[in-house]
């Protein structure tokens, strides 16, 4: 890579829930090379007229969602034309559901389209908060090592089958509670529901996807063996079947 | 009509003596009985909140913190008032501790027999006693992140307090806390209070949790008059769309040493003990002034109180052993803006400093899911500092705070990890030390905190 590693966090000022842009920050640690831009909810964001190696989207509060779909979508077609040139993306918990079809929040009185990039539709539950535990194994990192993470969430996301998962989960729920479909992939857009934050929860995936950002770098870790040792940890308590609750199973319908 | 309303008053009124009872029985077994009599009563009479008569004045106090010190603090100077106060001070914070405490305000046969009910409420309660209590005055200290589990975020909790809120309410808000100062309709009457600038605010925002950095008007950025922590400060947007609401009730010039604050309340600049020197307690202090004016008492009566009302100090110890200071802090874990809150004051200590950690939530992991999401959400960079030796972390998790602590910028040499969360109290360096921390939560306070501390303190006491 001839130029340095750029990373483009949209709407950090508003897309910062759950201590997600860690994500970022620990990208950062382990390239210290990378540029990192902070795209503003005013700003006009990088990707429209550069290259961008990684785009990033955090968790929003249902207000924030709503605002990033508006200034998301003027950029729909070239969002669109940035994933199928094989462009790298990560939507974290609910940043996904603005690239959506839909999002619907009876509660709070709304029922808006997204961007319209994939065939999703968010459903709020805004007195039905959804806490549990997902392990998966990602393509890519091996079954040796697979993605741990946690969902805290008040939308479940209905998808057709056919649109690829980020992953399928082996234990715990996917994109809604009837299936065990995680999140989008499509060519290197990944979206996730998970929690963490999962670069920093999983260093083997981070290790692969900063493979992936860079091939001709050789990936490090920052802090690798504290990351090791937290992750060996977490993967033995998600393997301990005493760790799983009733409502972390799938159900047989949404 | 009359017979189904005599049957619902008579109904009301089983609700209430069988509740009643139940209280009478289970203090006669030792317990306090603060959530079970309301439990009953709920059960009976699903409305009692809004059934029940309600003493002639109603305050309901919430917010993510301070709510317990500021209903204590109210309760104490209604009762030097010489008021009759019903409060759930020693109880529950929820529908059924609101409704045990409702139940013990009034005879048996339903009479109030309070002049005023104070009632800390958990915010995310408001919908269940908001609707039928329709308080005087609701007090909201801050609406900050807190567990990312049960109550997601401060605008989500902040829609569930409005959403519940009768117009007739007359609001006591933190006008420093954007979140909390926007609750309600242009309908409340509303009063705000505010601590002016101090010399530690900054004006530009830093740390994981800023919930609020953009004008609501136009998107805009933001500018800060004084920033203090997350969304907490006075600011305005550059392009005039909006500003914080202005303050009638500060706290002005706050003189530590001397234990005395200025209090501008309403137009009348008056001179007060101050019950702390913590900025939460300081706002507490405003708070409570704001509140009792609103009630009624005088400016006078109000700077009077405080020469005797005392806030809680136990989350908080000190102790010197020798020449090194001991502090025990509670540092409650799962909610990253009260670690945050602790570790910056750890921070304010100026010599070297070793600290034992041990602020892991794996407990919960047995009666409802784990999400260590929430060590993201708190600024341990606050310990990043020279001044730091080493910190010693133990229990299950504790190669996540190791990996926290190093992504945060405490060189990874003067990180320690033990797997027991007590042995840490033997391990940590204490030589050149001049601040010793002890940090634990809530769940683990006694069954850590204690023996670290009495540990922490057999070695600082062995080395005299």
């Amino acid at each position: 890579m001839s130029r340095a590693l750029t990373i483009e966090m949209l709407f950090p000022e508003i897309a910062n829930l759950h201590g997600d842009n860690f994500n970022i920050t620990y990208l950062s640690q382990c390239r210290p090379d990378a540029r990192v831009i902070r795209t503003g909810l005013t700003d006009t964001p990088a990707f429209v007229s550069g290259p961008v190696d990684l785009i990033y989207l955090g968790p929003l509060t249902e207000q924030g969602q709503l605002k990033a779909v508006e200034r998301l979508t003027p950029h729909r077609d070239r969002i669109e034309a940035l994933i199928e040139s094989g462009t790298m993306f990560l939507f974290t918990h609910n940043a996904l559901e603005v690239l959506g079809t839909r999002i619907r929040n009876d509660e709070m009185h709304y029922d808006v389209p997204g961007v319209g990039i994939f065939e999703l539709e968010s459903t709020l539950a805004m007195f039905g908060r959804y806490n549990g535990k997902v392990i998966g194994t990602v393509p890519g990192v091996g079954p040796e090592h697979p993605v741990v993470g946690y969902k805290s969430q008040f939308s479940m996301v209905a998808a057709p089958e056919s649109l690829p998962g980020f992953f399928t989960a082996d234990r715990g729920i996917g994109r809604n509670s009837a299936t065990a479909v995680e999140g989008v992939r499509r060519n290197n857009f990944l979206g996730t529901s998970l929690l963490g934050p999962i670069l920093v929860d999983n260093p083997h995936f981070a290790r692969a996807l900063l493979a992936q950002l860079d091939p001709d770098t050789e990936p490090m870790l920052a802090h690798e063996e504290f990351a090791l040792a937290a992750y060996d940890a977490r993967l033995a308590d998600f393997r301990d079947e005493r760790r799983w609750h009733p409502f972390e199973r799938i159900r047989s319908s949404a | 009509m009359r017979a189904p309303r005599l049957l619902l008053t008579l109904r009301l009124l089983i609700a209430v003596g069988v509740a009643k009872l139940a209280g009478v029985a289970i203090r006669a077994i030792g317990r306090q009985g603060t959530h079970t009599p309301g439990l009953i009563a709920r059960k009976l009479y699903p409305g009692i909140i809004g059934a029940i008569r309600h003493p002639a004045r109603v305050v309901v106090v919430t917010g993510t913190n301070g709510k317990t010190t500021v209903s204590n603090l109210l309760t104490e100077a209604l009762l030097g008032e010489g008021m009759r106060v019903a409060s759930n001070r020693i109880g529950s914070n929820l529908a059924a501790g609101i409704a045990t405490t409702l139940v013990g305000a009034v005879s048996w046969t339903g009479k109030p027999r309070v002049d005023i009910a104070v009632l800390e409420m958990d915010e995310r309660s408001a919908k269940l006693v908001l609707p039928g209590l329709a308080p005087d005055v609701l007090v909201c200290m801050n609406l900050t992140r807190d567990s990312i589990k049960r109550n997601a975020h401060p605008a989500y909790i902040a829609w569930i307090v409005s959403s519940a809120l009768s117009e007739s309410t007359s609001l006591v808000l933190n006008a420093d806390d954007l979140i909390a100062s926007s609750l309600g309709t242009e309908a409340n009457p509303r009063t705000y209070f505010a601590v002016d600038r101090l010399p530690t605010d900054g004006t530009t925002p830093r740390g994981a949790a800023v919930d609020v950095a953009i004008c609501p008007v136009c998107d805009s950025r933001l500018e800060w008059d004084y920033w203090r922590f997350n969304h907490i400060g006075k600011a305005h947007c550059p392009t005039g769309d909006f500003r914080s609401p202005e303050a009638t009730f500060r706290a002005t010039e706050i003189d530590a040493s001397a234990g005395r604050v200025t209090l501008e309340l309403d137009g009348e600049s008056r001179q007060a003990r101050l019950i702390n020197d913590n900025i939460v307690n300081v706002y507490n202090e405003i708070a409570v002034a704001a509140t009792l004016d609103r009630l009624g008492v005088t400016k006078d009566r109000i700077v009077a109180a405080f020469e005797h009302l005392e806030p809680p100090t136990t989350r908080f110890a000190l102790e010197v052993v020798g020449r090194v200071q001991l502090v025990r802090l509670l540092t409650k874990g799962l909610v990253g803006v009260a670690c945050s809150r602790a570790f910056e004051y750890l921070a304010t200590f100026a010599g070297r400093k070793a600290i034992v950690l041990n602020i892991d939530e794996v407990s919960e992991r047995v009666t409802e899911v784990e999400n260590t999401a929430w060590t993201y959400d708190a600024d341990y960079e606050y310990l990043a500092n020279d001044s730091l030796g080493q910190v010693v972390v133990g229990g299950v998790r504790r190669y996540d705070q190791a990996l926290r602590l190093a992504i945060a910028g405490v060189d990874p040499a003067r990180i320690v990890t033990v797997q027991s969360e007590i042995a840490g109290a033997d391990q940590v360096e204490l030589e050149g030390v001049d601040d010793v921390f002890n940090l634990h939560s809530v769940h683990n306070a006694v069954i850590t905190g204690t023996p670290v501390q009495e540990r922490l303190r057999a070695r600082l006491q062995e080395r005299q």
